[in-house]
């Protein structure tokens, strides 16, 4: 297991500065031209849009209601967000969505990938079985809870009623549960998949750290807090950088699920950059709001760029 | 060691093993069971869909998938999210791959940003391009079109293959392509002929993601599509309606939305761990 970075090219630059072979113009215009039509292509669909939404958002745009034609209104969009609380309503949500689930599915996932790596027979069959959640599409997804949380003939009513336990019988429709309900659902679609990630990790480190804990004589959970733990550390990071803005963009389940309902309870931040722009279609508050979510995904890029770097160099 | 502690020592640990087992059944059976019983639905008459306790043993129909693909014209959905993952996965290999090469191959100024930029764009939510995407194809006549749709696919799918594909280029001696240089290729012709070929697992790979990744993208198609490009999902997610509902051709069109999926990812399990961090981690 190894974190991408660029090393085979480094490699390459050494090799030649050792030879002494020095690197033609050709080489540079070949490099170039290779990349032509992705720069091309990614200017047009990637930062053509985004400056584009940038000129929205200071202005009154909708394609839809009179009297927004793009007229210049400033700042005007950037403080209505500051003032609006549906928008921190969102961002909170989104947050404890985040947090919360991505937490879970570690400490989860660990516990499985541990249990997995402990196994001799039939791992590929436990294998192939947790990574069906995570590649199923997300919107079926949210429809087959649908099923289950329903409150006339769900599956999960019936267990509920079953088993008498202090829940409403639709979790969806209420105001407490919804979120823990979709959070939850989060978790199943997730889980497995972290499991993966982490069992990848625990097979690529070496055998002999665990020799030595052995032969000191460490007992289970301490080789797992002193040992392991700390080698896998460059894994975990990466799986719940990757997971978080993953799971901050999250939409399908939800849209399909609650649609931000009960009344705003389960309203998450592209939910709601959704509903302004084409429900209200107020396209240019929508752009707004986009912006503040670009530059956060920026940001997080950021920090995904260093982390993996320096754990591929180090 | 003395022999009976041998012994137990070696009873506590396949008791051990047993539970273990016991428990990544029981967990399998939790993460399975909802898909299960979608599966089950989409095969049950109504009456047996509302049946209450659920039933596990019915009389199989296959008349939710005839209503939904045959009356309702989802085959024409199906249809359409086959052609629009072809597109966005044809769009994006043909742009992506060379440059995937480069990065690996060359070493070129402004590289680094290059790279950064793209790994941004994969991350972006979906929402911040469909709404300025959404406006100039309103304008373009594009909204509920098959390009405007692969368009707005291409912005998840190309970051994914050049990540995906510089890895599988890196892996590949550098040597080889300098030894066709020496022969007199052109740059493209080591390209094509020598790294190509030798890349061809980790390219099925790639595609097969791309496909999956454009199949299962909802709000792009949400929001681009329309009455004539409806995927599977968008059209599945309009018979989910506040005046009634019909599960069982929910359960079967979602049956037969996941089916390919499955099936695309049980060939590239190898690659999974790799390709769903878009080849941010390669798994062993």
């Amino acid at each position: 297991m190894e974190v991408a970075g660029n090393s085979a090219a480094g490699l390459a630059d050494m090799t030649r500065r050792r030879y002494g072979v020095r690197r033609p113009r050709r080489e540079t215009l070949a490099g170039i031209g290779f990349h032509v039509p992705m720069i091309v292509v990614l200017l047009a669909i990637t930062v053509f849009p985004l400056i584009y939404s940038l000129k929205l958002s200071f202005e009154s745009y909708s394609l839809v209601q009179t009297g927004m034609n793009g007229q210049g209104v400033g700042l005007a969009n950037y403080s209505r967000l500051i003032h609006d609380p549906e928008f921190w309503n969102a961002m909170k949500l989104t947050l404890i969505f985040v947090f919360v689930g991505v937490s879970v599915e570690l400490c989860l996932g660990l516990v499985i990938a541990l249990l997995l790596q402990s196994i001799e027979g039939g791992r590929r069959i436990f294998v192939t079985l947790l990574m069906i959640p995570a590649v199923m599409t997300p919107l079926v997804i949210g429809l087959m809870y649908n099923f289950v949380f329903n409150a006339q003939f769900g599956l999960f009513t019936y267990i509920i009623q079953r088993l008498h336990l202090p829940l409403p019988q639709g979790l969806l429709g209420s105001k407490t549960w919804a979120f823990p309900t979709l959070i939850f659902t989060d978790i199943w679609e997730w889980t497995p998949f972290m499991a993966l990630i982490l069992l990848a990790g625990l097979q690529a480190l070496p055998e002999e750290p665990f020799e030595a804990a052995q032969i000191d004589g460490a007992t289970g959970w301490r080789t797992l807090r002193y040992v392991t733990l700390p080698m896998l550390k460059p894994i975990l990071v990466v799986a719940v950088l990757f997971r978080a803005v993953d799971a901050l963009k999250e939409f399908d389940k939800v849209y399909i699920l609650t649609n931000g309902g009960p009344g705003s309870a389960t309203d998450v931040i592209d939910l709601f950059t959704y509903r302004m722009s084409f429900v209200n279609w107020d396209m240019s508050y929508g752009s707004a709001v986009g912006m503040v979510l670009f530059c956060i995904t920026l940001a997080l890029a950021f920090v995904f760029v260093k982390v993996t770097t320096r754990t591929s160099t180090g | 060691m003395t022999m009976t502690s041998y012994v137990s020592l070696r009873r506590t640990r396949r008791r051990n093993h047993a539970l273990t087992y016991a428990a990544l059944a029981v967990l399998s059976i939790v993460i399975l069971s909802p898909y299960f019983w979608l599966l089950e639905t989409s095969f049950k008459t109504r009456v047996d869909a509302f049946a209450i306790p659920p039933k596990i043993f019915f009389h199989p129909t296959l008349s939710n998938y005839i209503v939904a693909f045959v009356d309702k014209g989802f085959l024409h959905n199906l249809c359409n999210s086959a052609i629009i993952a072809a597109g966005a996965t044809a769009v994006a290999l043909a742009v992506g791959v060379p440059s995937a090469y480069a990065f690996s191959r060359f070493r070129l100024r402004g590289g680094g940003l290059l790279l950064f930029w793209l790994l941004a764009s994969r991350m972006m939510p979906a929402i911040v391009l469909v709404l300025p995407m959404f406006i100039v194809f309103a304008r373009l006549g594009l909204v509920d079109s098959y390009p405007g749709v692969i368009i707005a696919h291409v912005t998840f799918d190309l970051p994914f293959v050049v990540w995906m594909m510089k890895g599988f280029f890196d892996a590949i001696p550098g040597e080889l392509s300098d030894a066709a240089l020496m022969d007199g290729c052109s740059y493209f012709a080591a390209f094509r002929r020598v790294a190509l070929p030798l890349t061809a697992g980790g390219l099925a790979a790639t595609s097969i993601f791309c496909l999956i990744n454009s199949w299962n993208d909802f709000l792009y198609a949400l929001v681009l599509t329309g009455r004539n490009t409806a995927t599977l999902p968008v059209g599945v997610a309009g018979l989910l309606t506040p005046w009634g509902t019909y599960w069982g051709q929910i359960a079967a069109v979602g049956t037969v939305t996941t089916l390919p999926v499955l099936i695309f990812a049980f060939a590239v399990q190898k690659y999974l761990v790799r390709g769903l961090t878009g080849g941010a981690i390669s798994g062993s």
